[in-house]
């Protein structure tokens, strides 16, 4: 077990180098090697230093961070930070060559106090933990300084990371901080490039995307997050708008190939990578040719995103070279071992669009009006086929897949629509304002009520849902209280139709079981991972509960498989970023014959598992500036009978503008020595 | 979080420095101590392009924050208490500074800023005069290598000045910030040689001497110039500048902020001075006897001699050109000597070739010629349409201000043209129609805004009801056959111009000079009115014009069919006289093509051609050629010695824009009046001075004595009725307030069938962005980075002929061929062709015959 040498980090210093008897137990959300093999000496970043071995040779790791913050990452853009690190890189090299004087020590803390005037943080916060290696480890930079050996040490390598709260946050690490800047200042199209650079659908995720970056953002510390979603929207809608032609241009075409099962947001966005690399892709869509997109398409209303928008960034995928086969079912139409035999590489995306059961009385009956699951309600009202929905629906669920079938419901034509859910209206899963928007056209909602049993006339079509009150019960052992039945609150909630909404399984039958592909419990593909262990020796494991570093290769050969198959139902962004990934590692695989992550893959599970926002601290700055929201269409009529035109309308360029200028630009660089 | 438009305190009430201001949301910091009268230093602000904070000079402290905010960016809050000025702040500036000044050459011996040095200045107020910080020497390189300027990274502080407004107020993104810490330095993206408007507005912001004029380096200090104010000389933007003058020669020319144009110039702005110190200037009379070379004369015999035969020639067989260069007051005097000492109303000009007649369409639709408003409403404006222009080559000023409508204003933009321009990234929609089409795709607008129904309260203005049925009579189908736009494009692009705002309407070269510019400019009109773009809460309709006075010449009356002002004969040719002592011809003169004509039957017998090349200009090159070489008589008043005044019996040496005093029309009629910078060239005169001598020797009446320009001015003013009578010459250049009478009618539209093209491609002529006229092909600064013509064609055209950029490609037309460099061009579309109409060489309008652009030519490689 890898024991806390020496740590300053979060500004609690933990100081176990001339400690008699027991040291001080401290831990950290980080691995005790950094790729589940090589040890991680040390970790320095943001918040301070951590040593895990004696013998790291902190003046040399010292010099090395701030050479790499100066020369690969200071943006130059502010006197402080350009100068300022300069100034600090050189005087460590100094230092190192023997050069310096224990005077130029000094500066460093009159260089840090100066720095705090920096623009951003990235400089900023490259002062503190080199301010911190200067106090603590003085008489190591003496060593250099005063005599001819140096410190007692052993060489390390250095890796290192740049990042920002949002960037690690977004599972897709967009650089937020850099498309935001280049959207301040007015250059549309370097944002949507910067955007692209991890993110193939921005008209998607600057629409639909739960934006878990925002939840991190920093400015939050002051006021709220910068309305980061909408800042790409605009950035995708600005080339749109202009009738401007994306600027990628893919590699020379190689002779590799691969198939992709799925034109969902991963099999999409291992397309496009893919083919900017310059193979040849394959996509095979069971859905027919104009309902491509997956979940995008079939699973979000149109009034949330809009068709022909969704269709644009899939047309632009396709004039990178990908081909997309619709109408085509693997494991029906072709088989998965057939691809397998004709392409390099197959990537499985096939999406979870199988709707759980209620596991409620009646619901295996086939009663008329009891639909089969709320995402093939979503998916037959968007392809404008009979839903089989009557005039009074019930929707039974609470995340936004519900949501969108009560709000599509009333699109749809039916009078009444109407939610069940279990619990109470904040603890639905769902966006809050996506619940809003529901309510404010008009959808009926019933909380903290459990459907016990479907109503049915003599003709077997459906009249009601029998319901029971639920109210907290006492904490269970875990010591979380759990909503139970209120004896005798049964009631009926009158309708034709039932919708069952509860959530979606992966639908894998396509793999034959003697591919060698496992399968999870929770019915997704297992994938390879790094066996990244914690100091009390556990797994590292992701907020799904999934091993946290994957390479995306199935235990079969050339086969990969990643999105909501792969991690479990989530959301558009997260199957976009580990579909960037499995691309990167299908090309490894593909060029080197090697299926693996890089270091930077590894640090970024790394630091998102380390947590790099930190929503107590203390942020000074003037909260001057509102968070801008977008124009919506309001009222009832929004959600008239076949009225899918868009509710949320995006920002004006110059909103856009006071928005992004709100952005604190939040970089820090993280490195290991290893 | 809510997904709701917040509505916010519109005012804000902070206290800085004890003292308390109440400003509107949104205002810095640093715009609300300004208001206080409370300087806080800067570097890198600027006011017209938005907000960086690099340089953290202006850090001030606000109560309840823990940290120094910038106040530059920094917008205030209701009820903060800030603190402009502590021991702390004060120490943080030094230091910061201190910071700027590691490894900054201190070249100042030597560099080009010295004396107007934002940071010398800064160090200096903030006695920074040691440095505790210390860095390894690393000199960057220095580009000698652009054209125009030059760039040393080593005195750059990365104030993004240049940047910011070279992609904000220029549009054209450049030059920008490459590479990482200190090695951070302005650079194009690609690291090649800058290729860009040549604007210079980015010497202008820079506070250092980073970027400078490579003109300018080593012509002397700043201090040691005159510098005088003036109205820039070259298109109709009127931008306001100042000449920098040393020994009687203009060495730079530069802008304030603080003017109507904000301190932004064009190419021929900032560099076109080049043109007065050429040595291609005539600056001593010259005459001829019969076959003879042109020989120096005194002015006495020259002025004499044109006196004497102008007089004995007289009346109506004489004719006069008068020039869109030279001041109000000058083409007054022209056709004051023209109309009432020769008694010939045979007075016209080059805008004949459209600006005139387009411009006495506009009077009688709108009641007033030129813009409607100056033309700073159209950065207000919701909705622009612009239509047959390239702004940036027409009249740049417009095209600045279009791009702040659509970048700072969130306007839409629509671009009619049959050509790609350097607006058309900021475009939300491109109608590219076919050559010479204009009027059949402004028609096509006009009809799909009625179809939409988006025509508001037009319906109201007079003649609504024949607009509508003669837009019945055409369908988009024939519209669409006649332009090559679709009606999807159209009603698409109308609901872009009504989006419930303002619109402004700009029409240009392809309008003015069209074959049917009666029916392209009433329907430029009508989509003004019908957008609404004419009224109060409008954004306006701008007729553009290439060059700087082509308005007040017309408002001057150098025009055969109307007395200065727009008064006709019938009406006031005996108030005329009486005021000039004289009888007026009280029946229109002769238009330049009756002139012409006029020439070639015996009927005129002398031209004097003022500032005006109509050699050059007018189409059919060889017939103007013949016509001019039969003239008995031909004086030629000019600034260089062009092809039409090397075939004058008598040429007059004149004055630039620099060298007299005045008043220019810009095209949106702002009357902008200026003073002399420096004295006329070697003998040369002001064409004033040479008009008044000649009335006088002619006319010897009282009226003519020389007249000081006051009196000057209120004879014009109380004669035309154009101009106010007011005008503050210390300093403010917009003291004339043009008048204007107010109606607005609707006209049918009955676009005119475009004619069978007997060859395979459509050849264009118009303007570059790099020179105006044919003036700033005398400037060397201008010549350097466009120093030939060359032949624009489509990518498939030269693919298909196997064309690559520098080949000789031979144009041929009905009447001639001449030889040109291709530049294969993504603006261009397939069968179209475009040649600029600035150079001397080749002449392009050899091929024109008797037609105007565009001209039916084969191609062929040479």
């Amino acid at each position: 077990m890898a024991q806390v040498i020496f740590s300053t980090w979060g500004g609690d210093v933990v100081d176990n180098r001339n400690v008699s008897g027991e040291p001080k137990a401290v831990s950290y959300r980080l691995p005790v090697a950094f790729d589940g093999e090589r040890p991680l000496r040390a970790f320095m970043g943001w918040d301070g230093i951590i040593l895990f071995d004696k013998y790291v040779d902190v003046p040399a790791m010292t010099a090395e961070y701030m050479k790499r913050v100066q020369t690969l990452y200071c943006c130059g853009r502010c006197t402080p930070g350009k100068k300022g690190t300069k100034v600090l890189m050189d005087l460590f090299r100094k230092v190192l060559e023997r050069k310096a004087s224990e005077a130029d020590l000094d500066t460093v803390g009159d260089l840090a106090e100066l720095l705090k005037n920096c623009k951003c943080t990235l400089c900023q916060s490259a002062t503190v933990p080199v301010f911190d290696a200067v106090k603590h480890y003085r008489s190591d930079f003496m060593a250099y300084i005063n005599s001819a050996c140096g410190p007692n040490a052993e060489p390390a390598k250095y890796i290192h990371k740049i990042t920002a709260p949002c960037m690690d946050k977004c599972p897709a690490h967009i650089d937020i901080p850099k498309y935001v800047e280049e959207l301040r200042n007015y250059q549309y199209g370097e944002a949507l490039a910067t955007i692209r650079e991890n993110m193939p659908l921005p008209s998607v995720c600057g629409r639909v995307c739960p934006h878990p970056c925002e939840t991190a953002c920093r400015r939050k510390n002051v006021d709220d997050a910068i309305n980061i979603m909408v800042l790409k929207r605009t950035a995708s809608d600005y080339e749109r708008l202009h009738n401007l032609t994306p600027p990628m241009v893919p590699k020379a075409k190689k002779n590799k190939t691969v198939a992709i099962v799925g034109a969902g947001p991963a099999g999409l966005a291992a397309a496009y990578y893919l083919a900017l690399e310059g193979y040849q892709c394959t996509i095979y869509e069971a859905l027919p040719e104009g309902f491509g997109g997956g979940m995008i398409a079939v699973g979000i209303p149109a009034y949330r995103m809009p068709r022909t928008i969704l269709q644009r960034d899939i047309d632009i995928i396709q004039s990178l070279g990908v081909e997309i086969i619709y109408d085509c079912r693997v494991g029906k139409d072709i088989s998965l071992p057939e691809l397998k035999q004709k392409y390099n590489a197959v990537f499985l995306a096939p999406g979870a669009h199988r709707s759980k059961p209620m596991g409620v009385e009646g619901e295996d009956k086939g009663y008329k009006g009891f639909l089969s699951g709320g995402i093939d309600f979503l998916r037959e009202a968007y392809m404008g086929r009979p839903t089989g929905m009557g005039k009074k629906v019930c929707v039974v669920g609470g995340g936004n897949t519900a949501i969108d079938c009560v709000r599509v419901a009333l699109r749809e034509g039916a009078e009444e629509s109407i939610l069940l859910y279990r619990r109470s209206r904040k603890e639905m899963p769902a966006d809050s304002w996506e619940v809003d928007g529901a309510d404010e056209e008009g959808v009926r909602f019933e909380f903290q009520v459990l459907p016990t049993r479907i109503i049915v006339d003599d003709k077997e079509q459906v009249t009601g849902v029998e319901c029971v009150r639920m109210a907290m019960g006492e904490p269970d052992a875990s010591g979380r209280r759990r909503p139970e039945p209120v004896a005798g609150s049964e009631f009926v909630v009158e309708c034709d139709t039932v919708i069952p909404a509860i959530g979606q399984d992966p639908d894998l039958g396509f793999i034959p079981p003697d591919m060698g592909i496992d399968i999870t419990k929770w019915n997704t593909v297992v994938t390879k991972f790094l066996p990244l262990k914690d100091a009390a020796g556990k797994d590292l494991k992701d907020g799904m509960g999934n091993m946290l570093s994957r390479s995306l290769i199935t235990d079969c050969d050339g086969v990969f498989a990643g999105g909501d198959a792969e991690i479990g139902p989530l959301t558009v962004v997260a199957c976009v970023g580990n579909a960037h990934r499995a691309a990167l590692v299908i090309q490894r695989w593909l060029e080197e014959g090697k299926a693996y992550l890089s270091e930077q893959d590894i640090f970024d599970d790394l630091l998102t598992y380390l947590g790099v926002y930190d929503k107590n601290e203390k942020v000074a700055w003037l909260d001057s500036v509102n968070r801008a929201g977008q124009k919506e269409i309001h009222g009832r009529e929004r959600a008239a009978k076949g009225n899918y035109r868009e509710v949320e309308l995006g920002f004006s360029d110059s909103t856009a503008q006071t928005e992004a200028d709100r952005c604190l630009r939040c970089y820090r660089m993280a490195m290991v020595a290893v | 979080m809510a997904h709701i438009e917040s509505c916010e305190k519109k005012t804000a009430t902070v206290t800085i420095n004890g003292k308390q201001v109440t400003v509107p949301t949104g205002t810095t910091i640093l715009d609300a101590a300004t208001e206080l009268g409370i300087k806080i230093p800067t570097l890198c602000w600027l006011k017209k392009i938005s907000t960086t904070g690099a340089c953290r000079i202006c850090v001030v402290e606000v109560e309840g924050v823990e940290r120094p905010m910038t106040a530059c960016n920094t917008p205030v809050k209701d009820g903060i208490n800030v603190t402009t000025s502590t021991p702390a702040l004060e120490q943080i500036r030094r230091n910061t500074l201190e910071l700027m000044l590691v490894n900054h050459p201190l070249d100042c011996p030597v560099c080009d800023a010295a004396g107007e040095c934002d940071l010398q200045d800064n160090c200096y107020g903030l006695q920074v005069d040691k440095n505790k910080f210390g860095a390894e020497l690393e000199r960057l390189p220095i580009r000698y290598d652009w054209k125009l300027l030059e760039s040393d990274p080593n005195r750059c502080i990365l104030c993004e000045k240049c940047v910011k407004v070279c992609r904000e107020i220029v549009g054209r993104e450049a030059i920008e910030i490459v590479d990482r810490g200190d090695r951070t330095i302005i650079d194009t993206i690609s690291g090649e040689p800058l290729d860009c408007d040549f604007c210079g507005n980015c010497i202008n912001a820079c506070p250092t001497g980073t970027l400078i004029s490579k003109p300018f380096k080593f012509r002397g200090r700043p201090w040691a110039f005159d510098v005088t104010p003036g109205i820039c000389a070259f298109c109709s933007s009127g931008c306001q500048i100042e000449y920098h003058a040393k020994n009687g020669r203009i060495d730079r020319v530069t802008s304030s902020d603080e003017t109507y144009n904000r301190g932004n110039l064009c190419a021929n702005g900032r560099f076109g001075y080049a043109a007065f110190n050429s040595p291609g200037r005539v600056t001593s009379p010259m005459m001829r006897e019969g076959s003879s070379d042109q020989r120096k004369v005194t002015w006495e015999q020259a002025l004499g001699s044109v006196a004497a035969r102008l007089k004995e020639l007289g009346g109506g067989a004489v004719a006069g050109i008068g020039s869109p260069r030279v001041t109000n007051e000058e083409n007054y005097l022209f056709q004051k000597l023209f109309r009432g000492a020769l008694g010939s109303n045979n007075i016209d000009s080059e805008a004949r070739l459209g600006y005139l007649p387009s411009q006495i369409l506009q009077w009688e639709l709108l009641g007033y010629s030129g813009g409607t408003f100056d033309m700073n409403a159209i950065e207000k404006a919701s909705a622009v349409v612009v239509i047959g222009a390239d702004l940036k080559g027409e009249s740049a000023g417009f095209a600045y201000r279009v791009i702040q409508a659509v970048t700072k204003n969130d306007a839409r933009l629509v671009l009619a043209n049959s050509r790609g321009t350097s607006l058309n990234k900021f475009a939300n929609s491109f109608l590219q129609c076919r050559p010479g089409s204009e009027a059949w795709l402004v028609a096509g607008l006009n009809k799909a805004i009625l179809a939409e129904g988006l025509e508001g309260k037009s319906a109201n203005v007079q003649g609504f009801d024949s607009l509508k049925s003669s837009l019945e009579a055409l369908s988009f189908e024939k519209i669409t056959a006649a332009c090559g736009v679709s009606e999807a494009q159209l009603r698409e692009a109308a609901g872009l111009i009504c989006n419930g705002g303002s619109t402004a309407v700009l029409y240009g070269f392809d309008v003015i000079r069209s074959a049917d510019m009666k029916n392209a400019v009433t329907a430029a009109v009508n989509l003004a009115l019908l957008t609404g773009a004419t009224s109060a809460d409008g954004a306006g309709i701008y007729p553009l014009d290439e060059k700087n006075n082509t308005q007040g010449m017309l408002d001057m009356g150098i025009c055969p069919e109307y007395l200065p002002g727009y008064h006709t004969y019938e009406h006031a040719a005996a108030k005329f006289g009486a005021a000039w002592n004289c009888a007026i011809p009280a029946t229109p003169g002769k238009d330049l093509f009756q002139i012409i004509e006029a020439i070639e039957s015996g009927q005129i017998k002398a031209l004097y051609v003022m500032g005006s090349d109509p050699l050059h200009i007018l189409p059919d090159r060889n017939r103007t050629l013949k016509a001019l070489q039969k003239l008995e008589l031909l004086v030629v008043q000019d600034i260089f010695l062009t092809d039409t005044a090397r075939l004058a019996h008598i040429i007059l040496p004149a004055a630039t824009g620099a060298e007299k005093a005045g008043s220019f029309t810009s095209a949106d009629n702002r009357v902008q009046c200026f003073s002399a910078a420096v004295k006329p060239a070697g003998e040369s005169r002001t064409d004033a001075e040479i008009l008044m001598k000649l009335h006088a020797l002619i006319a010897p009446v009282v009226a003519m004595t020389p007249m000081t320009s006051d009196e000057l001015h209120h004879e014009i003013t109380s004669l035309t009725g154009l101009y106010s009578e007011t005008c503050d010459h210390d300093g403010c250049r917009m003291g004339r307030v043009k008048n204007r009478t107010e109606k607005a009618v609707f006209a049918p539209l009955n676009p005119v069938a475009l004619p069978q093209l007997s060859r395979p491609f459509t050849l264009k002529i118009g303007s570059l962005q790099h020179h105006n006229g044919t003036m700033t092909t005398w400037s060397e600064n201008n010549m350097l980075v466009a120093g030939e013509a060359c032949l624009e064609l489509s990518l498939e055209d030269a693919a298909a002929l196997g064309v690559a950029a520098g080949d000789m490609l031979k144009v041929t037309s009905d009447s001639a061929s001449i030889t040109l460099k291709a530049r294969p061009s993504a603006n261009q579309q397939r069968g179209d062709l475009f040649v600029p109409s600035h150079y001397r060489d080749p002449q392009v309008n050899l091929l024109s015959g008797q037609k105007s652009s565009p001209l039916a030519v084969t191609l062929a490689k040479a």
